[in-house]
């Protein structure tokens, strides 16, 4: 009874465990230190157990954060520079909403080749509608349509591999094919763009990317948020406590709640800057509360609803999903949908950052799928399925996002580039591998 | 009884020796399995074979012959069928053939390697470096190859020695190898913009140039014809007898003698279609491309490897249930390294071929390492080798490549304008999940015809 997201229900012990540590010695000897943890001290060793016992959690990724951190800052002093960081965020975003997509897929015990080029085809319908010469829609139609058509191609996927049980490897490989085929027929022409800033519904999606908020703005939508998530950890914590149940310590709450508010305030901190080197390029992008918000939902969906519950379960054993009365085709078809879905967010995000599509982007935009799984393992996510979360995503396509731009930075070609995600995305699996045996052992 | 090397030709070559040639037969033995058959009687196995899901080469087959007339109709002036578009067809499918076969060992095993396209590219650009000259090494064009499928077959024993010993999924495995080799590739390269391209006035460069742009001249090509479908119709005549002798399942008689024609006539076809003049009438180009031959010993080669010897019936034991084999004796980690280093080794030998088929020249631009890899594993499948590892031979993979190479070039010859970049995407994505959509409903129907 690791304490795996799937098995989230175990409420049962935490009613004794008032008893129980009253004799620390007792408590140590029969019931797993997570569910006894009621000090600060007493969690971070079972979290430290959780680690040795193969949980290792976001602390790999972390662990790999702080040394791209540091080594790219030893190589190049302008790596953390603020002008730098918020340029790395924002490069780190595509990476970050494929890899959440690819975790829907990798968590069923299945693979999704395909988010790269939904995320093409997005990036073209999205641009497409919002030409004033063709369709002329309003921006936030087209970026409905879009994400609808992205969901639809998930849905079609997610039959064949649900339904009729054909791989999800090969649908998503012949899927892409397709997709890549049907994205230039769409393209129609050589070149599609959104940079004209006299029409609005071009503008609109260009600032999707591009725009940032009024520094004050950013201040007031930090403290908002910062407030909002605090207030709901606290009180969720106090209720559970009030009912008994397993719950972290106050001080941990308290704890987690300064570290929010202190990144939260770095962030903004750093975005308002002013980063330009004419004129000034200052405040929060918009992508950043945009990918906030998918992850928080994401998280909410996978860690507190029966659906990510059964996602977890078939990952972990489909067999026994089963035979518990989970409908493996509802959920995997769904997972596959939820998939496209955010391609196809990171696909209006694409277009937004290319500014013009042209038939070699849509091309390129196949090879973000690698990027996308490398940077969901290397964020911890379990290629096995049924381990892994959505911050997984976040922070490894934060570390492939920060190797790209420290490479840059030091003008290292990008077939060294390649060599080093290359080996970062084997170590990562390597840990994965050896943290399951640990788990087993 | 049977000896331990022989395998039931009938039987799948995945079941292993089942030792079943009783000589006196009861009612219940299935039809595919009598030893004496009769053409009838073959035939009518051959259809309970494909009723249960056993189809083999006959899927791709009809897809072969669909495309060809369907193109042959729609093409402007029903060009695609002419004798010189025929051998251009085979001459842009050898690549997707050449790494179909080279995908197909992995297939077996049921795992995957998606770093073939990259490594393919490396084993070409290593060749295509090692025989130049001023710079260079100007090694001779049998060492550089040699030199090739070497370090090509190193990488594949390192991938698979992480795939079989440390256990590491081997989609993992090969997608940081497609990373790693595609950005090593560029560095052999030399760089982001480099070319290096074969001079075909040296004589010992001329000879890979050659591999796919070069002609065995009519008269040589009708000699050799002659030589290889006697050799190879008396392998199998005596084969067959020499089965039939020791009381074991064979074929009939007949059968033998149909197969045989067969190769008579298909290859005096190809012998007639590669003469036809294909040139200009002032320049004429004609006779047999070096590479039919080439391809062909490859495929022979994988063939006897994995239809005749150990190694490959451990691999469609390996394929079939790991556990099993493993129990039975098998060192799943020799056998799985071997078949990435022969995989890899066979991958390099397309790259050669790439190469040469750009008329010699290598550039960051060839080939996106992504797309062949994608294009060599649905060619793999599309030809009927099953992803879930134990089914598949050699000649689906040539098959395979036809068809991917046979669209590619149709598409080609329609010039649809601004439509025809995405059909070369589609068709192949189209084709591809239709095969596999028949590899899942045949295993289905396996499945039930055993109860299990």
């Amino acid at each position: 009874m690791t304490a795996d997201p799937g098995d989230n229900l175990g409420g049962t012990a935490g009613a004794a465990t008032a008893d129980l540590t009253l004799d620390a010695k007792v408590a140590a000897a029969d019931i797993p230190a997570e569910l006894v943890a009621q000090t600060l001290g007493q969690y971070v060793r079972a979290s430290w157990l959780r680690v040795r016992g193969g949980d290792s959690g976001v602390l790999p990724v972390i662990l790999g954060l702080v040394v791209v951190a540091v080594g790219f800052q030893i190589a190049n002093s302008k790596f953390l520079s603020a002008q730098n960081l918020v340029n790395l965020f924002e490069q780190s975003t595509v990476y970050m909403l494929l890899a959440m997509a690819e975790i829907f897929a990798l968590l069923l015990g299945e693979i999704d080749l395909s988010v790269g080029l939904v995320m093409g085809l997005g990036s073209v319908v999205v641009a497409e509608l919002v030409q004033p010469s063709g369709a002329n829609w309003p921006w936030w139609a087209a970026i409905i349509a879009t994400l609808l058509a992205c969901a639809a191609v998930g849905a079609i996927q997610g039959t064949m591999v649900a339904r009729l049980r054909m791989p999800s490897f090969i649908v998503t490989l012949g899927g892409l094919l397709i997709l890549e085929g049907v994205a230039i027929i769409v393209l129609g022409g050589s070149l599609v763009g959104i940079g004209n800033s006299q029409f609005g519904n071009e503008n609109a999606l260009y600032d999707i990317f591009w725009g940032t908020f009024n520094p004050v703005v950013g201040w007031i939508l930090m403290a908002a948020v910062v407030g909002g998530a605090g207030a709901g950890l606290w009180l969720r914590e106090a209720s559970k406590r009030r009912h008994g149940l397993e719950t972290a310590p106050r001080s941990l709450t308290v704890l987690k709640i300064i570290l929010m508010a202190v990144a939260g305030i770095a962030l903004v901190g750093i975005s308002n800057v002013n980063r330009a080197h004419f004129g000034t390029i200052e405040g929060v992008p918009f992508i950043i509360p945009i990918v906030l918000v998918v992850l928080g939902a994401c998280t909410l969906l996978l860690q507190r609803t029966r659906f990510g519950r059964y996602v977890y379960a078939i990952g972990g054993n489909p067999e026994a999903a089963r035979r518990a009365g989970v409908s493996l085709p509802a959920i995997r078809t769904w997972a596959f949908v939820l998939a496209a879905l955010i391609s196809g967010i990171a696909g209006i995000l694409f277009a937004s950052w290319q500014v013009s599509l042209t038939t070699n982007i849509i091309k390129a935009s196949n090879s973000y799928v690698l990027l996308a799984v490398a940077a969901a393992v290397i964020g911890g996510t379990s290629l096995f399925g049924g381990r892994g979360k959505t911050i997984h995503g976040v922070l490894g396509g934060l570390v492939i996002g920060g190797i790209y731009n420290g490479l840059y930075l030091l003008s290292v070609s990008s077939q060294w580039i390649d060599v080093v995600v290359a080996s970062v995305l084997l170590a990562a699996a390597l840990i994965d591998v050896l943290s399951r045996r640990g788990a087993r052992a | 009884m049977t000896s331990d090397r022989e395998t039931p030709v009938t039987a799948d070559p995945g079941e292993g020796p089942a030792g079943m040639a009783a000589v006196k037969i009861p009612d219940r033995v299935p039809p595919q399995i009598l030893t004496q058959q009769s053409l009838g009687q073959y035939f009518r196995a051959w259809l309970v074979r494909i009723r249960t899901g056993n189809s083999g080469v006959l899927p791709v087959v009809l897809a072969i012959v669909i495309v060809a007339v369907v193109f042959e109709i729609i093409t402007p002036e029903h060009a695609f069928l002419r004798p010189s578009n025929l051998v251009y067809i085979f001459a842009e499918s050898t690549v997707f053939m050449v790494l179909a076969i080279a995908e197909t060992p992995v297939l077996l095993l049921a795992e995957v390697d998606l770093s073939t396209g990259a490594v393919a590219l490396i084993g070409g650009v290593i060749a295509f470096k090692m025989v130049q000259v001023d710079p260079g090494p100007n090694w001779p064009w049998w060492l550089a190859i040699l030199a090739a499928l070497a370090v090509c077959g190193a990488i594949g024993a390192l991938q698979g020695a992480l795939i079989s010993l440390m256990r590491i999924p081997s989609f993992v495995v090969t997608l940081a190898g497609f990373l790693l080799f595609s950005g090593i590739l560029i560095v052999i390269l030399g760089g982001a913009d480099s070319t290096v391209s074969l001079n075909n006035s040296v004589p010992n460069q001329n000879f890979i140039y050659e591999m796919v742009q070069g002609n065995i001249a009519p008269v040589a090509a009708w000699i050799i014809l002659v030589v290889v479908v006697l050799g190879v119709g008396a392998a199998m005549w005596l084969r067959t007898s020499a089965r039939r002798r020791q009381g074991l399942v064979a074929e009939p008689l007949s059968l033998t003698a149909i197969k045989i024609a067969l190769v008579a006539i298909v290859g005096t076809a190809m012998v007639v279609v590669c003469t036809v003049n294909r040139g200009s009438a002032l320049r004429s180009v004609e006779g047999v491309p070096w590479v039919i031959p080439i391809v062909l010993v490859l495929l022979g080669v994988w063939t006897v490897v994995l239809q005749r010897t150990r190694f490959g019936r451990y691999i469609y034991a390996i394929g079939g249930n790991p556990e099993a084999a493993r129990r039975a004796g098998v060192s799943l980690p020799a056998i799985r390294i071997w078949s990435f280093a022969l995989s890899s080794a066979t991958a390099a030998l397309g790259g050669i071929l790439l190469g040469s088929y750009f008329y010699g020249e290598y550039s960051t631009n060839t080939y996106d390492p992504g797309q062949l890899v994608l294009y060599s594993i649905a060619a793999a499948v599309i030809g009927g080798v099953s992803l879930f590892g134990g089914r598949g031979k050699a000649i689906h993979g040539v098959l395979g490549g036809l068809l991917i190479g046979g669209i590619a070039y149709g598409v080609s010859l329609l010039s649809l304008g601004s439509l025809s970049t995405p059909l070369e995407y589609i068709l192949p994505g189209g084709v591809l999940l239709a095969a596999v959509l028949i590899d899942v409903s045949s295993r289905r129907g396996a499945g039930s015809s055993t109860g299990v």
